[in-house]
């Protein structure tokens, strides 16, 4: 069953004079549980494309459908109840709330979906713990490495109970032995719960554990293969 | 909401020396401002308290023409009735009539022009206890024919107690009047322009120096509280025979209700400087803070916190920086005041004669009033109020992606 199904998105960036098409006409459908890669060279749109995708980044043209839902027909208020009931995000850096620890950041969003104390508690612990970092649980994210933050953030993420995960380049900032504890973590956490992961990256070592991998260059898809692992 | 509370609260202290160097401006500003307010207050509330228990009472009753022409001729006579409608208001607590003239006062040495007060003893003392000033004799009691005079007047005309002046003006329509008179006390006041000046004899004693038997200048009302005024104006009012006027204070010292305005006025322009340079200040830490956190702005927005509770966040967070300021403001100043209000603060030396040359006591009192320490305080919080409209304005024009590349 198709979670996301994409048509014709278009970005056009007028910035000064020049004009720049960021993402130049993407149709593509993901389906539930896939573990895919978005990979393509530095400038190539895999941001805008995530971001138009996650419904933080207004399309120029096109349209963005997730479990039925024409995301970008949403007002601003809807869009952002959206997001927080149904995509899970984990950015390149600095993804937590610094001021919170990593726990109250996992269960913030729970609450903001106004999820009773005693629920967001257990899961608090269960995705902290299924990340491998339950006994950071009180710590703050300046406490914690890089590694571990990212960690945190899945957990976040995967707290909300979203339909799909997008992470944009988590490993870009991590060293070797962290990405591939993350990536083991992320791929275990797409079996088990059965959530969609799409990721943009250059990381070779995400690619490798990617089950479908999009190529995209200059806003345009190059090719689109699903590998069995 | 309380999770808000603790989000602000943490923030609040994420750059600790920030936050404290600007609700230390704010201190600064509300307690320089309490302590301004307050000395300009106390300083007034003296002054006009000076005034009204020397010079013009409360409220005065004249002959209507009198506050124009302030000469005998325009006098009043004094009618029973009406002295016990007087006597007989809840709200007056005392009441006194006078003459008030001027007249030449001589000694062996010297003359000088002196304001000669016509005045009855016991309830004068009642209303100005001015035989506190006495420094030297006796006070007079009524039907004395003895006088009270000046310090400085004393000492310019070099006589002391017992010594005998003479007395030269005019009389009631024209009349020349002459006495001799002997010094029953030297009054030390502590305003330099009536110890200059002033001669205070007894009000029966002076209607036979003017000739003007039964006639006053002007009666002398005294309430308990300033506020109290107008009510008992409006009571007389319909009471007063036809060539009598009735004056509240203010009416009668102009110049002193037109200084005070002025100082109240150049006053707020100094405190509507230093709330400027302050909220300024104030608005660019919150520039600051808002633009270091425009990225985990971004992140908070991107996974689902609406703008309405950031920006509730962050106006909750200024609003303690405010508070912070506001708090140790007053509760550092208001002991602070307290003890002065409570022990003005006595101008000795050079100081004090500057003072005196100027015309004031040399003494520095307090006001206490609440307005005193709310107003500062509600300034602040208006120019917070007013941030807090930058504050939603930030927010609401954020864009997530940009925010997110911060
Ligand atoms: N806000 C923007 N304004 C103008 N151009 C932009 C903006 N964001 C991205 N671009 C341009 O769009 C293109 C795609 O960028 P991006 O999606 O970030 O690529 P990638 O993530 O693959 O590196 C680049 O040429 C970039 O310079
Ligand atoms: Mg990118």
């Amino acid at each position: 069953m198709n979670v996301i199904e994409i048509k014709d998105l278009v970005k056009i960036y007028n910035s000064s004079e020049v004009q720049v098409k960021a993402v130049n006409g993407i149709t593509v459908n993901f389906e539930e549980g896939e573990f895919t890669a978005v990979v393509g060279p530095s400038g190539s749109g895999k941001t805008t494309f995530l971001n138009m995708l996650g419904g933080l980044d207004r399309p120029t043209s096109g349209s963005v459908k997730i479990g039925g839902t024409n995301v970008w027909d949403l007002s601003s208020r809807k869009l952002i109840d959206f997001r927080m009931n149904n995509i899970g995000f984990v950015f390149q850096s600095y993804n937590l709330i610094p001021v919170l620890t990593a726990g109250e950041n996992v269960e913030f969003i729970m609450h903001l979906q106004g999820r009773p104390k005693k629920e967001r508690e257990e899961r608090t612990k269960e995705m902290l713990e299924a990340m491998g970092i339950g006994d950071r649980i009180k710590s703050r994210p300046a406490k914690l490495s890089g590694g571990q933050q990212q960690r945190v953030a899945v957990a976040r993420a995967l707290a909300s109970k979203p339909e799909f995960i997008l992470a944009d380049e988590p490993t870009a900032n991590l060293d070797s032995h962290s990405t591939t504890e993350l990536l083991e973590l992320m791929s275990q956490m797409n079996k088990k719960y059965n959530t969609t992961f799409i990721f943009a990256t250059h990381d070779q070592r995400v690619m490798d554990k990617a089950r479908r991998i999009i190529t995209i260059e200059d806003g345009k898809i190059l090719s689109d293969e699903k590998f069995e692992r | 909401m309380s999770t808000y509370f603790i989000i602000a609260w943490r923030n609040l202290w994420r750059n600790s020396r920030r936050t404290l160097i600007t609700s230390a401006s704010i201190f600064f500003g509300v307690f320089f401002a309490i302590f301004m307010s307050s000395l300009q207050r106390g300083s007034f509330e003296n002054m006009v308290d000076n005034m009204v228990r020397f010079y013009s009472g409360y409220i005065q009753i004249q002959e209507s023409d009198f506050n124009q022409h302030r000469s005998l001729n325009n006098s009043l006579q004094t009618y029973q009735t009406f002295q016990q409608e007087i006597e007989n208001h809840p709200l007056i607590t005392q009441s006194s009539q006078r003459i008030e003239s001027f007249a030449l006062a001589g000694s062996d040495e010297n003359s000088f022009p002196a304001m000669l007060f016509g005045i009855q003893p016991e309830k004068e003392e009642a209303i100005s206890g001015v035989s506190k000033w006495l420094s030297e004799g006796s006070f007079i009691k009524s039907g004395s024919k003895d006088l009270l005079i000046g310090k400085v007047l004393a000492k310019n005309l070099k006589i002391a107690v017992n010594d005998s002046i003479v007395l030269i003006g005019q009389g009631y329509h024209g009349v020349s009047s002459a006495g001799i008179y002997r010094i029953s006390g030297i009054l030390d006041f502590p305003l330099p322009d009536l110890s200059k000046q002033l001669i205070y004899m007894d009000l029966q004693n002076a209607q036979e120096f003017f000739s003007m038997p039964g006639l006053i200048t002007s009666q002398v009302i005294m309430v308990e509280k300033p506020e109290q005024v107008a009510q008992v104006i409006r009571d007389l009012t319909p009471k007063l025979g036809a060539e009598m006027k009735i004056y509240a204070w203010d009416e009668l010292q102009p110049e002193l209700v037109s200084l005070i305005d002025g100082k109240t006025a150049s006053g707020k322009v100094v405190k509507l400087l230093l709330f400027m340079v302050i909220g300024f200040g104030v608005w660019a830490t919150i520039i600051m803070l808002m633009h270091e956190r425009k990225r985990e702005l971004g992140v908070m927005i991107a996974v689902g916190f609406q703008k309405t509770r950031i920006m509730i966040m962050i106006i909750i967070e200024s609003a303690f920086i405010g508070l912070i300021g506001i708090l140790i403001g007053i509760g550092i100043s208001y002991p602070f005041i307290w003890y002065l209000f409570n022990n003005p603060i006595h101008v000795t030396g050079e100081m004090a004669e500057t003072y005196k040359s100027m015309g004031f006591e040399p003494i520095l009192k307090f006001g206490i009033n609440p307005d005193i320490f709310l107003s500062p305080a509600f300034t602040i919080l208006i120019i917070f109020a007013v941030l807090s409209i930058y504050e939603i304005w930030y927010v609401a024009r954020l864009k997530t992606v940009t925010a997110l590349k911060a």
